[in-house]
Formats: structure tokens, sequence, C-alpha cells
């Protein structure tokens, strides 16, 4: 239960942090969002999913998926 | 009155079983390669593509993400009471799981309308077919998962610790997706260009 509360806090931050950060126009802007986003990606699917607690190519696999999905946007952006 | 144990260790048993998974990734990657295609778009209009993400209002889609993110919360909690049997919490977590959904459809509703109100429908330009194709393929699946939670709600209530937790965690990861494909739709639509 502790787990999903900082889980939650941490989630709620960063989603302030990508709100702040879209303010500020650098060349870096998209590429912190973007990794934001991962980030944010990953500790709904670790935590709140439970696939922390699966077999490790689950997890894998959603950072195979991450990579491959946001290697294309910052190259293309 | 036990609650089945899943060994989610097992390959073959992820949390809410490999059939859902598979449904995920699918999903995952059909919003992924939109995207990708969308940011690609991009760059034979890249005026377009800015000046239209800034007709859209990125706050209104922060509280959404805001929105998603507790429901998600609560599904969690949710689940992790219904493995403690502690039904009267997993049941109200489930009801605030729905409610979040539900003002996530309010609040996209409103965006909506506003949107369509100002002339920026599917067909006023490129970026705007992206952003009423995704959003509302998202909100399908909303709609969906909302159904989908208010059925292991009744199910609940009247099986109590007898429902089936394969059916609840598979629920739960549907309900999940959805955060999952919204914490990358955002970014996309609203912020990046």
């Amino acid at each position: 239960m502790k787990r999903f509360i900082i889980t939650l806090v941490v989630l709620v931050v960063l989603t302030i942090l990508s709100a702040v950060v879209s303010n500020y126009s650098t060349n870096y802007t998209a590429t912190i969002i973007l990794i934001l986003a991962g980030l944010k990606f990953l500790g709904i699917a670790y935590y709140f999913m439970d696939l922390i607690k699966a077999h490790v190519v689950w997890r894998i696999m959603l950072v195979i998926f991450l990579g491959l999905f946001l290697i294309p946007i910052l190259i293309l952006y | 009155m036990t609650t089945e144990r899943i060994d989610n260790k097992n390959i073959y048993y992820p949390p809410g079983g490999i059939l859902i998974w598979i449904i995920i990734f699918i999903e995952l990657f059909t919003f992924g390669i939109a995207m990708i295609v969308m940011v690609y778009s991009s760059k034979d209009e890249p005026e377009v593509f800015h000046n239209s993400r800034l007709l859209l209002n990125s706050t209104i889609g922060a509280v959404n993400t805001l929105f998603l993110i507790v429901s998600g919360f609560c599904m969690a909690q949710s689940v992790h009471f219904f493995k403690q049997q502690a039904i009267s919490k997993a049941s109200l977590f489930l009801k605030l799981t729905i409610l979040g959904g539900l003002l996530f459809l309010g609040l996209k509703g409103f965006e909506y309308y506003d949107k369509i109100e100002m002339g920026y429908s599917i067909g006023y330009n490129s970026f705007f077919s992206f952003y009423w194709m995704l959003t509302l393929f998202h909100v399908i699946h909303v709609l969906v998962g909302i159904v989908i939670l208010i059925m292991m709600y009744l199910d609940i209530r009247k099986k109590g610790a007898e429902a089936s937790l394969e059916n609840i965690e598979a629920s739960a990861a549907f309900w999940h997706m959805c955060d999952l494909i919204w914490i990358l739709l955002f970014p996309v639509i609203y912020l990046i260009f």
C-alpha cells in the first residue's frame, strides 16, 4: 500500500514537471518531456500493474517497447 | 473462503493473465506506430503542428492525466484489498476508479465541445486529424474500461471474496492500459510540437 502511495506521488510530481518543462523552449525540451513520460509509463506498469513481481521477460519486453517508441520519435522530432 | 493465488513469477501468468498482456502489447504498438507517424508527418508541416498544438489547452490534458493516474492508483488499491479479502475497501476503491474514468470523460467531452465550437474538427488540418483519431480511439478504450469495471463491481458485490481474482486482475490491467496509452499520448499531442 505504501508502495502505491509513493508511486502516485512520484507520478503526480513527474506530470507537473512535464507541464512546467513544456513552457521552456529549448533544444532539449521534447527529449526531457518524453523521458519523463517514459518514466511514468514504467512506474505505472511496474508498480500499479504489479509487473515488478512478474517474470523478467515481461519487464524487458515493456522496456523494449518503450525504446522502439521513444527512439524513432526522438530521431524524427 | 480463500482468494486463489496465482504465481506471477511464472512467465505464462503475468498479473491479469497472458491474454490481456498480448492485447496490451498490440494496443501499445498500434498507438505507438500512430504517434510515430504523427511525428513523421509534422516534419512536412512544422508550423501547422506547432500552431495547432498551441490551440489545445495543455492544462486540461494535464488534469486529465492526473485523473487517470489517481484512478490507476485506486485500481491498484482495489486489487490489493481484494487479495486481502477486504471486500468493502476493494469495492470502494473500484467505485473511485470508475469515478476517475468518468471525470476524465467529462473533461474530454468539454474539450471536444470547445474544439467543435471553434471549428477545429477532424478535417481542419493534419494535426487535428491525428488529434481526433488518436484521442477518440483512446476515449473508446476508456469507455470499454468503465463498462468492464462496472461489471467487476457488480460481480464483487454479488459474490464477495468468491469473485475471480484473475478476472479482477485482467480488468485492472485493461484499465491501467488506458492509463499507459494516455501517458504517451499526452506529451506527443499536447506538449512537444
